[in-house]
């Protein structure tokens, strides 16, 4: 450093903040009174919910350390997944590839270059049984992240593995997400419908939630990316307003299929966000316990109160996390978790901070373990249940953007329900302008972010550790589709291909899941099941 | 005088959809002067140059996350030498890693633009690299 220059600092004029806004821009009043809010509030564990599901909360049991991870084959994401089980992963996220999420093998074409390259590549039953080598589907609860149709097939392949294994369904704990909206990269409109017919694929959902039901008496049958919806820059009221409609819509299919509202509602779940505006956060998820609340009592008219307990894990928010100055993003995180944790939430993912570089390595994955259970275990917030509650703030806020998403999704029903909007565009023009709005925030100023747009280092020589995938690992898994498509009984294989092609062509309201699982029992891969579903409705995909 | 607007393909490649950060910036080229076609999610290279050639633009950005980065960036180099569209820029953006950039740069890529670039900052460095 030249002894030449002169070091100051601004702080002497006065060090303000750009504005006293939230992230959704509700202001933040100079301080809050009893004027503000002055309200009785149910116990936790009473209706409506507002300060938790459960009396006890995490004294009974603490939330769910619940890491995504997925990369590569089955076998290498098998490693991963007991290592994250050995340093205090409570619960099982396993996380596919993008091929696998839009019913394409390793081999198709355009999806060599993107083979396990954000997920693991899964293509057969044999996938599913070396990715839970080792692993017991009864001893550890499990999300399958992956929508309709596909989701059919994994869903098959892990009950056949149950099957395999000798556990019996009721024993199985955990989520297939089955979300034909947000599962992908959010509601936007391109991802969801370039892959499968979409209405059909709303159809195969509720043909899953259908069948496992009243066989999986443990398992949840849907699950709300609320988090998907929200990393595409739409703020917190629009995710509370956006997924509570979409799953407005999803409740109405079942009860016209003909499902009593109270043998399902307990078993639908959230995937939200928690952002880095602490109290927003923690407002928006009671906020949102409250809304389900109120809608499944008086718009459905459930009796059974556990059908109106709104149950949600959460993911850390990426989206504010910055490839500058990563080690930055610990400390947002560790932000992220907390309101998380203050907010009463049942499981957590943790974000790494290499999330603007890669998948994470396996000392990113474990900090994020560290991070939950420091809190967990040392900051002691989680000894009793919603601290934060009657806190004038947190109250006042709760209630604002209560409010504001039940007037957002007034204006979704009218307009014929968040499916119809999705369909619309509407949704799309929405998570446009949200998006164009978060990068005129940082430009203008108006949103820092330390290390972008304020603090910044002169140099910006990053040093990190970053997670590699294996040289020939796509080259492996291209060669293993191959391979097994060649070895493998093909006449089962036709047999149940022509099965699945005759009933969507011909039988369109047959319950497609069993159907979809004979398939896979018959060794016919992911994309050959959904291949024989797409040309029944003469549906091209890009190539 | 009057400048004809430079005109620049936007695309996404491949099976990845994340799309917030070529949206902003297609908004941003836009602001700046530029003609933009965005092309929308899962393109081929083929194609991209394709919709170049028709389009007789002066450049390409390509927007990835998922680390399939080098492996389209090698196939678009080798396809603008095979069609003799030299006079084409190829650039990059996104969820690039430090040790990657510098492969892109290496084998041709002509601009590399990772998260948090400011607005500023990437018009200046296109206006050099385009012009």
């Amino acid at each position: 450093m030249s002894s030449k220059a002169e070091v100051g600092s601004t702080y002497l004029e006065g060090e303000r903040l750009p504005n006293f806004k939230s992230l959704s821009g509700i202001d933040y009043k100079e301080y809050y009174t009893k004027a503000d809010w002055n309200k009785e509030l149910a116990d936790p564990g009473q209706y409506p919910y507002t300060r938790g599901i459960h009396r006890d909360m995490y004294r009974g049991r603490l939330w769910t350390r619940r890491q995504q991870s997925g990369f590569g084959s089955p076998e290498e994401s098998n490693k991963r997944l007991k290592y994250l089980l050995a340093v205090g992963e409570t619960g099982i996220n396993m996380d596919v590839d993008v091929a696998t999420k839009y019913g394409l093998d390793a081999d198709y074409p355009l999806a060599q270059a993107d083979a396990g390259l954000q997920g693991t590549s899964m293509s057969t039953y044999e996938d599913m049984r070396a990715l839970y080598d080792g692993i017991a589907p009864d001893k550890v609860s499990s999300t399958l992240i992956i929508q309709p149709p596909f989701s059919a097939v994994t869903m098959a392949q892990y009950l056949l593995l149950a099957n395999e294994r000798g556990v019996p369904w009721e024993k199985l704990i955990g989520t297939i997400m089955n979300c034909s909206v947000t599962q992908n990269v959010g509601p936007t409109l391109q991802s969801n419908m370039a892959w499968f017919p979409f209405d059909l694929s709303v159809k195969i959902g509720y043909d899953i939630m259908e069948y496992i039901t009243p066989r999986i008496p443990r398992w949840n049958i849907l699950n709300i990316n609320a988090y998907n919806m929200r990393e595409t820059g739409v703020d917190a009221v629009q995710e509370a307003a956006f997924s509570m409609a979409l799953v407005s819509d999803y409740i109405k299919g079942l009860v016209r299929r003909g499902l009593d509202v109270d043998s399902f509602a307990h078993r639908m779940a959230f995937f939200s966000c928690a952002h880095i505006d602490l109290f927003e956060e923690v407002a928006k998820l009671r906020a949102m316990r409250r809304i389900w609340a109120r809608m499944l009592k008086e718009k459905f008219h459930a009796k059974n109160p556990r059908s109106m307990t709104w149950r949600t894990a959460i993911q850390t928010a990426a989206l504010p996390l910055t490839a500058q100055q990563p080690l930055n993003n610990i400390v947002r995180a560790t932000i992220q978790t907390l309101a998380a944790v203050l907010a009463g939430t049942q499981s957590i993912h943790t974000t790494g901070y290499d999330e603007a570089y890669s998948l994470p390595t396996e000392e990113s994955h474990k900090l994020s373990v560290r991070t939950q259970q420091i809190i967990a275990y040392e900051s002691r917030v989680a000894c009793s249940s919603d601290p934060l509650g009657g806190c004038y703030l947190v109250e006042r806020l709760t209630d604002e953007i209560e409010e504001r998403a039940w007037d957002l999704m007034k204006v979704i029903e009218e307009k014929g329900g968040f499916l119809q909007v999705y369909k619309d565009g509407w949704v799309e023009e929405r998570i446009n302008e949200a998006r164009y709005k978060y990068g005129d925030g940082i430009e203008s100023g108006d949103l820092t972010v330390v290390g972008v747009n304020k603090f910044v280092d002169e140099e910006d020589d990053v040093n990190i550790n970053i997670f590699r995938h294996a040289e020939d690992m796509q080259a492996k898994r291209i060669e293993y589709v191959q391979n097994y498509k060649k070895t493998r009984d093909q006449e089962p294989v036709k047999r149940s291909l022509q099965k699945l092609y005759d009933l969507t062509k011909n039988k369109p309201e047959t319950n497609m899941f069993e159907p979809i699982m004979e398939a896979v029992k018959a060794k016919a891969t992911l994309q050959e099941i959904c291949d024989a579903m797409r040309q029944a409705c003469n549906f091209e995909i890009p190539r | 005088m009057t400048m004809t607007k430079k005109k620049i393909i936007l695309a996404k490649v491949g099976l990845d959809g994340h799309d917030n950060g070529i949206r902003i910036v297609s908004k941003w080229l836009m602001d700046g002067g530029y003609e933009v076609v965005y092309t929308g999610l899962y393109n081929t290279p083929e194609r991209v140059l394709q919709i170049a050639l028709e389009e007789n633009a002066d450049a390409i950005g390509v927007s990835f996350l998922g680390g399939e980065h080098v492996a389209y960036a090698r196939r678009f180099v080798t396809l603008l030498k095979e069609k003799e569209m030299a006079h084409l820029k190829l650039i990059i953006g996104g969820v690039i890693p430090p040790v990657d950039v510098a492969e892109l740069n290496r084998i041709g890529v002509h601009a590399v633009f990772t998260p948090g670039t400011r607005r500023d900052a990437l018009l200046s460095k296109l206006k050099e690299t385009v012009c």
